[in-house]
């Protein structure tokens, strides 16, 4: 009979302790799935979020634009530097963007505040989250209309209401003072207060003109990816290429530092949490893997005293492990599928609990909880628990490979 | 005649507590090939420590133990454990067998630790189960046995790799006399037919009215060490 073997039938002694650590370990994959995958389907939407909220995963601009925003900084050629990263593999789509300060001014009231320009042709509510948010009114459904979407708490505070007259009061290209009419033709609400209560979208020909700005001039173009974590990649790639020289290419993570530092700290949390429950399970193993040992103490001495080497007896135990972590894996895969697939479908609601939307780093985040796992979180869930196994047995199965055999031959 | 084991003044001190114990106090004895001899003296005289220094499951504190020309102090653990493959079969008085393990399987173990081939494994087993009365009962588990169809699968595991010498530690005190008798007639059928050495260490009387030698062991010294004729 070969070790392994041996090993597979020896975890049968006890099958209801085989079973309840096998659970435990199973239960383990539960609990890794949900956390990691919280963490994954969390994060990517945030982050999502976070760049549909105005600069992207990828953001483009002028030099030092990031650091100290102003009119001034401009891209030029923004159609040829577009036409350049949109043939880059990953990504799924470029907006031109001007970022501005503003004075907004109603017949009542004066309040300062951003704006972002987009073109109503480019941006819908898939791609930009305050069209999304839309409550009154509508999208700005023409380039060249003289039309602003506010946020709903702007607009309180100016007193404004679908179809009002605002004033708005800007620096142009040239430092030089500008104002323009428009009429309001949406409202907006994201639940992020800091944005409610600040933000308003302009067309994007019409902020070109009042900031003194030629068609193929924007502040930014917001690079959307198919996935956020190739952001570093594509970054160094863009860097690397001469047509962008001149230009500033950022990721994510720069021009949204408090978001990436929320994120970190978030996930660093959630890794301890995970590591609690891998040494809970660990210790399950341990406890039952030693206990397997020191009941087989005279065993293993008949074993050696039958000629088994210690290498043998160690390969014996750390095999049972091997064993005990595989079937402790496939019950957490079964048992963790239709969760996976409810989670990843269906969610759970928390609206009762948070209301409608709630903001987490100043992006606003949709109530339901689902989760979603990376590729690479599976391999790590699998792997690191599956190893964690391993290396909790590897101390009995030390401790049997050193069994004195007369020693061991006393015992009951 | 050809000598299997040689000890040479051996001794085996035990620390328990602040006192020592001499459980084996210098001892020289040889064991020759096809002997059948047996160790007796009451419980606690050191039978069962010089059966364990012989098998190389236990180093003495002074002296050598030599075992087919090779001194066992010499020897790493993984080296004894080669030896204790190749060259020595056990017999416990608790059977030992692997509980997992089939009759056969059991059988089979220390010759699947050698590598044997499959083929040549299964005509050994079969043969020595056959030996020792098994044929037909090499599926059974050991929890399906009576104590003397286990003490059978022990005998058989410990001599299908034809070792030099069989050590056995009161193999008989586990069961009723009449299965005693029936395994002192197998063994000492083995030690006749194919010259299998036995060394046994007991105090029942069966036994050592079998054996062809008798080595008195009183307070861990040879009291007496004779051959009958």
């Amino acid at each position: 009979m070969n070790l392994n073997t041996l090993a597979w039938r020896n975890l049968w002694r006890h099958k209801r302790r085989t079973l309840i650590t096998a659970s435990s370990i199973a239960f383990g994959v539960l609990l890794a799935v949900t956390f990691t995958g919280a963490g994954d389907y969390f994060y990517t939407r945030m982050i999502d979020a976070g760049a549909n909220m105005g600069m992207g995963h990828m953001t483009l601009a002028a030099p030092d634009y990031n650091r100290a925003p102003s009119s001034k900084k401009y891209l030029k050629q923004a159609t040829e530097l577009k036409r350049k990263v949109m043939q880059l593999d990953d990504v799924k789509e470029v907006v031109a963007r001007i970022h501005g300060q503003a004075m907004f001014a109603s017949a009542r009231k004066s309040v300062g505040g951003m704006f972002i320009a987009i073109d109503p042709q480019q941006e819908n509510a898939n791609n930009n989250l305050f069209l999304k948010a839309l409550i009154a009114g509508g999208m700005l459904m023409d380039d060249s209309e003289k039309g602003i979407v506010l946020g709903v708490d702007l607009a309180r505070k100016l007193k404004l209401d679908v179809g009002k007259k605002v004033v708005y009061t800007t620096t142009d290209k040239t430092g030089e003072i500008v104002s323009a009419i428009a009429r309001v033709s949406g409202i907006f609400q994201t639940g992020a207060i800091e944005i409610d209560g600040a933000m308003a979208i302009l067309p994007l020909k019409t902020a070109q003109q009042i900031l003194g700005y030629q068609a193929d001039q924007v502040s930014v173009l917001a690079v959307t990816l198919d996935d956020q974590r190739n952001s570093y990649i594509l970054r160094d790639k863009l860097q690397k290429m001469t047509a962008f020289k001149n230009v500033e290419v950022l990721n994510w993570q720069q021009t949204q530092p408090d978001l990436a530092g929320m994120i970190a700290v978030d996930k660093s949390s959630n890794y301890i949490s995970q590591l609690l429950i891998a040494m809970l399970v660990a210790a399950g193993i341990l406890n039952t893997m030693l206990m397997s040992v020191l009941e087989r103490k005279r065993e293993f001495g008949v074993m050696m005293a039958l000629g088994m080497s210690p290498r043998n007896l160690f390969l014996l135990v750390m095999l049972e492990s091997f064993w005990l972590a595989l079937l402790g894996l496939i019950i957490g895969v079964i048992v963790t599928t239709p969760w996976y697939i409810f989670m990843t479908n269906t969610g759970i609601d928390l609206s009762a609990a948070y209301g409608e939307g709630f903001s987490f780093g100043g992006v606003l985040l949709d109530p339901i909880f689902k989760i979603r796992l990376f590729k690479e979180s599976i391999v790590a869930i699998l792997i690191g628990l599956f190893g964690l196994a391993l290396l909790a047995g590897a101390y009995p199965a030390w401790r049997a490979g050193r069994v004195a055999p007369v020693e061991s031959l006393k015992a009951i | 005649m050809e000598t299997i084991v040689e000890l040479k003044n051996i001794s085996k001190i035990y620390q328990q507590g602040d006192v020592e114990v001499k459980a084996v106090n210098n001892v020289s004895l040889t064991i020759n090939k096809g002997d059948f001899a047996v160790l007796c003296g009451p419980s606690g005289s050191g039978k069962t420590s010089v059966l364990n220094l012989i098998g190389g499951l236990d180093e003495p504190t002074m002296g050598d133990v030599w075992l087919e020309g090779r001194n066992l102090a010499n020897q790493t653990n993984a080296q004894l454990a080669e030896i204790r493959k190749n060259r020595i079969g056990f017999v416990f008085q608790a059977y030992n067998l692997i509980p997992v393990m089939t009759a056969y399987e059991n059988a089979a173990f220390v010759l699947d630790l050698q590598g044997v081939k499959e083929k040549i494994r299964h005509d050994r087993v079969m043969q020595t189960l056959a030996e020792v009365g098994l044929v037909g009962l090499e599926h059974r588990r050991p929890d399906e046995m009576s104590g003397g169809q286990q003490q059978r699968v022990a005998i058989a595991r410990a001599i299908v790799t034809r070792p030099a010498i069989v050590l056995a530690d009161e193999p008989t005190a586990n069961v009723d006399s009449s299965t005693a008798e029936s395994l002192l007639d197998l063994m000492q059928k083995l030690n006749q037919q194919h010259g299998i050495t036995f060394l046994f260490s007991t105090h029942d009387q069966h036994v050592i009215d079998r054996a062809q030698r008798i080595i008195q062991v009183q307070d861990g010294k040879i009291a007496s060490d004779e051959y009958r004729v």
